[in-house]
């Protein structure tokens, strides 16, 4: 099914690499199908660039479907673009309208450095992971199902968490560019559950100080992050994180 | 130990309180200026009569307003290094940070001038006011301060800030402590602008109370 079509101008942030400042270059995409994504948007504009015989503008994606959480970028100022919970990838240019600009830049953050373009290194999301998101898992036989008995709201609540897909929205939208959302949601989807309590203090302590090893800023609860992210994901989950940190500094 | 940013922000918090309940205790004492200037002067003479126990309250006091500055202003630093790099466009998403969160530092910078003012203008001001013919002392110095009325609106104009500054932190503080869940959410945020528009407007009703009725 292909819609109407739309001529864009586009201002793209190109960075050679790490230590390259960067520039915003322009770009006319003429003929965008509405009914594309933004991501086939930019397959277009790379296909006459590399015709053209340039470099293509570099950006992540991979299931493009909105649940691996590799694509993303400011798009006129907003992660992931103009429309609220959704990826990149699942954005659609019939968001746009004829004749727009679109300023398109990279998830900006001390913590994110730019690989090149509107590709990032999200390597410190990784380290916040490994260094508390586990839990202790008996070996054996497999255990039958449904042994551990978990009440309906708290596996409602560890599931919402559980549904960030790590794609740095939060930090991106963050005034201060904390982290603390994803960390938030990746600590509750553990820490409402059985599984979880085993580690549970260790946890939020070492996630919350690799995040600031990482050089992630601090949370000033504007809740910016909460608008912004693709999966809704709650600032409660933040403030499940400050008293499970508050409990594990207390009782040590 | 280094404080980690959790840590920083909790001790904000803690102090943030500390002055919310000053704050409070103070306008209940402010308030004794509608009973008329023996209410009052009496009031500031027991507090100076405390010597010792006032000098505590006073240290204690100075303690909890430099821990928190300086705590912001690490944190705000922080946040600088963290950005990296400036966006060339940045905006709200339709769900936006209330205008509140987002003066914090500013609203926190205006009420520390509006302290040093209040305090050279009341504290280390000689405690002597003329109304009619009468020196009143500390209530004739309040009144007759607040009888001009630009005296008036800069005490108004720092109470609005006051008011904006306590209605982001109030639910600022359930959320660091950890009290919050997504069913009260909207109730404690509702309760903290109710508490800090009720601050200022009752702050503001003397400067009011006195350029209409002086
Ligand atoms: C319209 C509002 C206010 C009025 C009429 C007022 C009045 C006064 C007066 C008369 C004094 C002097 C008492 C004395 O030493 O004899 C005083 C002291 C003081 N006020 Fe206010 N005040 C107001 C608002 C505030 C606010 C909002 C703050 C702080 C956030 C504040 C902070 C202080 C401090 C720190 C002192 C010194 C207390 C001490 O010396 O121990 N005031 N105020
Ligand atoms: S490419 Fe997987 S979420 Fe967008």
């Amino acid at each position: 099914m292909s819609g109407e079509s739309i001529n864009l101008k586009l201002k793209v942030w190109r960075q050679n690499g790490p230590k390259d400042p960067g520039r915003f270059e322009e770009y006319q995409a003429n003929d965008v199908d509405t009914s594309a994504s933004f991501l086939e948007m930019l397959d277009v504009v790379n296909a006459k660039i590399i015709k053209d015989g340039g470099e293509p503008i570099v950006f992540e994606h991979d299931c493009r479907e909105g649940i691996c959480g590799s694509c993303g970028a400011m798009v006129n100022g907003k992660a992931h673009g103009p429309k609220d919970k959704v990826t990149l990838c699942q954005l659609h240019m019939r968001e746009f309208k004829d004749g727009e600009t679109l300023v398109i830049e990279p998830f900006r953050a001390r913590a994110f450095p730019v690989l090149k373009d509107l590709m990032i290194d999200r390597t410190s999301f990784d380290k916040i992971i490994s260094s508390g998101g586990y839990v202790s898992v008996n070996t054996g036989n497999a255990c039958d199902a449904n042994s551990i008995p978990i009440s309906k709201e708290n596996a409602d609540k560890a599931f919402d968490a559980a549904t960030c897909i790590g794609c740095g929205a939060c930090v991106a939208s963050c005034p201060n560019a904390s982290a603390s959302l994803f960390t938030s949601a990746k600590i509750s989807h553990m820490a409402l559950l059985p599984q979880g309590q085993t580690e549970a203090k260790k946890r939020v302590v070492q996630m919350v100080d690799q995040m600031d090893h990482e050089g992630f800023g601090h949370c000033t609860n504007t809740y910016h992050c909460e608008g912004a992210c693709p999966k809704g994901i709650s600032v409660e989950n933040i403030s499940r994180m400050n008293k499970e940190y508050l409990k594990a500094k207390l009782k040590g | 130990m280094a404080l980690s940013t959790l840590q920083k922000k909790q001790l904000v918090a803690v102090t943030g309180l500390g002055l919310v309940g000053f704050v409070i205790a103070h306008l209940t004492g402010n308030f004794l200026i509608f009973k008329g200037a023996d209410a009052l002067n009496d009031y500031a003479k027991f507090l100076h009569d405390l010597g010792g126990l006032l000098w505590a309250a006073r240290i204690g006091l100075i303690a909890m307003f430099v821990i928190h500055m300086g705590l912001t202003a690490n944190l705000v630093i922080n946040k600088i290094k963290a950005r990296g790099s400036n966006y060339a466009k940045f905006e709200n998403h339709a769900q936006k940070p209330s205008f509140s969160a987002r003066i914090m530092p500013f609203s926190g910078v205006v009420i520390l001038a509006y302290v040093i003012f209040h305090l050279l203008d009341f504290t280390f001001a000689e405690k002597s006011g003329i109304i009619n013919g009468v020196d009143q002392g500390l209530y004739g110095l309040v009144v007759t301060s607040f009888m001009d009325p630009l005296h008036s609106a800069i005490y108004i104009i720092a109470m609005a800030f006051l008011g904006l500054h306590l209605s982001h932190s109030l639910q600022s503080i359930f959320q660091t402590f950890g009290l919050v869940s997504v069913n009260r959410l909207n109730t404690i945020r509702t309760i903290s602008t109710a508490i800090g528009v009720g601050i200022a407007v009752a702050y503001s009703s003397i400067p009011v109370y006195v350029l209409l009725n002086f």
